[in-house]
């Protein structure tokens, strides 16, 4: 099958433009990415510069050994701000595709039927898989672009505000790079998945966010996170829980493709 | 040459028939309604013409193709404004016609051209560059109606243009489609429930109701099927009194005669009565005759539907 790519930039393109009008979709994005990787980080290795060290020995002792020992191996002033900011913010970052992608395909997907725009899209002489794969990219790619773009950020805020107590640039470690590179990219496109289906019954935006928001999501970032949490010792295994997420995320996109009709969408309007 | 063909179309959703066996034609830069009220299947029968919907029962062709197999090129030489009209509120006005355009294949010089050139058209180039937020519906619908223009459909699909807009609005668009239809040889589809639009714009009409089609064809064709003879509006200076009514009923070639306010509607088999009935009828200050407009079609027909669905309804199974 033919894909007309110039149709589906074209989507694409009006799609970015409008949500960067939309205050109500702009906000969200932004606010949790902040909150997670400018504050938290900002937070800590100001508490780290400012902690003398010792305490944290009980919280590794805890923690499987996979995580405390490389940690223990550093000075105990170090150890908070490698602890926070090397390991646990890596899963907690997770939220961050998630969210996008998810408040971005309701938007895509659901809001179109709420802005009554959607009869307007079907009557145009675009194929079905490439209106789908556009609402897909319009949601997807800034999911990552954000993503990436937090972390870069994320790593400045870490390590400029550490680096005193720290001496050198501790944050990407070879963890993080499969996080961003493969891990994030996955969960975005599981969080469409589920918000592709979940819009599919929704009559508003609002309505598939809480849907899926609100019940859905929750579960597969805890999921997710519980298993990154726990297992993210070695890259080889968070390489395997990437590719275990893409291929959900890949079924459910497939599934929501072939449910991606101009009959069955004209239907529900 | 047709450029529309439907042969008993039909749709439904779940148990409830939306179309149920419409069939119409229509020619090259004739302009054709479907009137009926809400709910009647003026929608889905665009959705379906347009390839939007799929049949469940009939088929249709649209510039020679079809719908189902051809939709896609099919959409390319059709242009429709939705009832709603569709526009997105954050995107500006330029932006949702090039938007469109270029969905379309337009290069992007092109598309912002063609949407200047049909914004200035619509009057609404001054707002070209603001968001469609805030228009009121009469802006809203030129605009809709300037973005199925871009690129010069050869069928057009107009579902409600008028609905929401005031009468200056509506005299507007009303004269836009004329035109699209005269001058662009364009095939006009005008979905409504104005009576009166259709009157004025549409060679033939296609009747719906419930989803069923009760007629398609001119409207003194389907009056003609409907009633027989003429009507002549007489004025008598006062209703007419029943010796004079008696007197009416005896000419030859007077079917009805009925009293009203100013005279009597007296329904003639043809003109050449009609010096006879003014004979009778003396003194009177006009006779007009008065054939059956659309409107005694539309409620005539819908009035006989409703009569048959009661009469159905009350027969035990």
């Amino acid at each position: 099958m033919r894909h007309d790519w110039n149709a589906v930039c074209a989507v694409v393109a009006k799609d970015f433009t409008a949500i960067r009008r939309s205050k109500a979709v702009v906000l969200p994005m932004l606010f949790v990415p902040f909150l997670l990787l400018v504050v938290l980080p900002f937070g800590i290795g100001l508490a780290a510069r400012a902690a003398h060290g010792g305490d944290l020995h009980n919280i590794l002792n805890k923690l499987p050994g996979g995580i405390a020992r490389p940690i223990l191996r550093y000075p105990p002033r170090q150890q908070l701000v490698i602890l926070v900011d090397g390991y646990l913010l890596a899963p907690l970052f997770l939220i961050v595709p998630l969210m996008v992608a998810s408040v971005l395909a309701a938007d895509a997907f659901a809001g179109e039927k709420e802005r009554r725009t959607l009869e307007g899209l079907l009557h145009l002489p675009i194929g079905e898989r490439d209106l789908f794969y556009a609402k897909v990219l319009s949601a997807w790619l800034p999911a990552v672009a954000i993503s990436w773009v937090g972390f870069v950020v994320f790593c400045g805020v870490a390590n400029g505000v550490a680096w005193p107590v720290v001496h050198r640039v501790f944050v990407p470690t070879a963890l993080w790079i499969v996080m961003i590179v493969w891990l994030a990219p996955a969960v975005a496109a599981l969080g469409m998945g589920v918000m592709v289906r979940v819009s599919a019954r929704a009559r508003t935006a609002q309505e598939a966010n809480q849907l899926g928001g609100a019940v859905i999501l929750p579960l597969i970032f805890a999921t997710v996170a519980q298993s990154t949490g726990l297992l993210l010792v070695s890259v080889p295994v968070a390489v395997g829980v990437g590719t275990v997420v893409w291929v959900l995320a890949l079924a459910l996109l497939a599934r929501g493709a072939s449910r991606f009709t101009r009959d069955r969408l004209a239907a529900s309007l | 040459m047709l450029t529309i063909e439907a042969y008993d179309l039909a749709r439904r959703f779940g148990p409830a028939w939306a179309l149920d066996g419409l069939s119409l034609e229509a020619e090259q830069g004739e302009v054709i309604a479907l009137l009926g009220p809400n709910g009647a299947g003026k929608t889905t029968t665009v959705r379906l013409l347009d390839g939007v919907l799929t049949p469940d029962r009939g088929h249709a062709r649209v510039l020679g193709m079809d719908p189902v197999a051809e939709g896609a090129e099919v959409r390319r030489r059709t242009g429709v404004l939705t009832e709603a009209g569709g526009l997105d509120d954050r995107l500006t006005l330029t932006e949702n016609l090039v938007c469109h355009a270029r969905i379309r294949g337009m290069p992007l010089g092109e598309a912002r051209r063609r949407a200047g050139v049909l914004l200035e058209r619509f009057g609404m180039s001054s707002l070209a560059s603001r968001t469609a937020r805030g228009l009121s519906t009469g802006e809203r619908k030129r605009v809709a109606l300037a973005r199925a223009l871009l690129h010069q459909p050869e069928v057009l699909f107009l579902d409600e243009p008028t609905s929401g807009l005031d009468p200056a609005a509506t005299r507007d668009v009303l004269g836009l489609i004329g035109g699209l239809a005269e001058e662009q040889g364009a095939t006009v589809v005008l979905c409504t429930h104005f009576l009166t639009e259709a009157a004025r714009l549409c060679r033939r009409v296609a009747i719906l109701e419930a989803g069923r089609l009760l007629a398609f064809g001119r409207p003194s064709g389907l009056a003609a099927g409907l009633w027989s003879g003429l009507p002549v509006d007489l004025d008598m200076g006062g209703s007419a009194d029943p010796a004079r009514v008696e007197q009416l009923r005896n000419v030859r070639g007077v079917t009805a005669v009925e009293p009203n306010p100013s005279g009597a509607t007296v329904v003639v088999t043809d003109r050449d009565v009609i010096p006879g009935v003014l004979a009778v009828a003396m003194p009177v200050f006009s006779a007009v005759p008065r054939p059956p407009g659309l409107e005694e079609v539309y409620f005539a027909l819908t009035g006989r539907a409703s009569a048959e669905d009661a009469q159905r309804a009350a027969v035990p199974a």
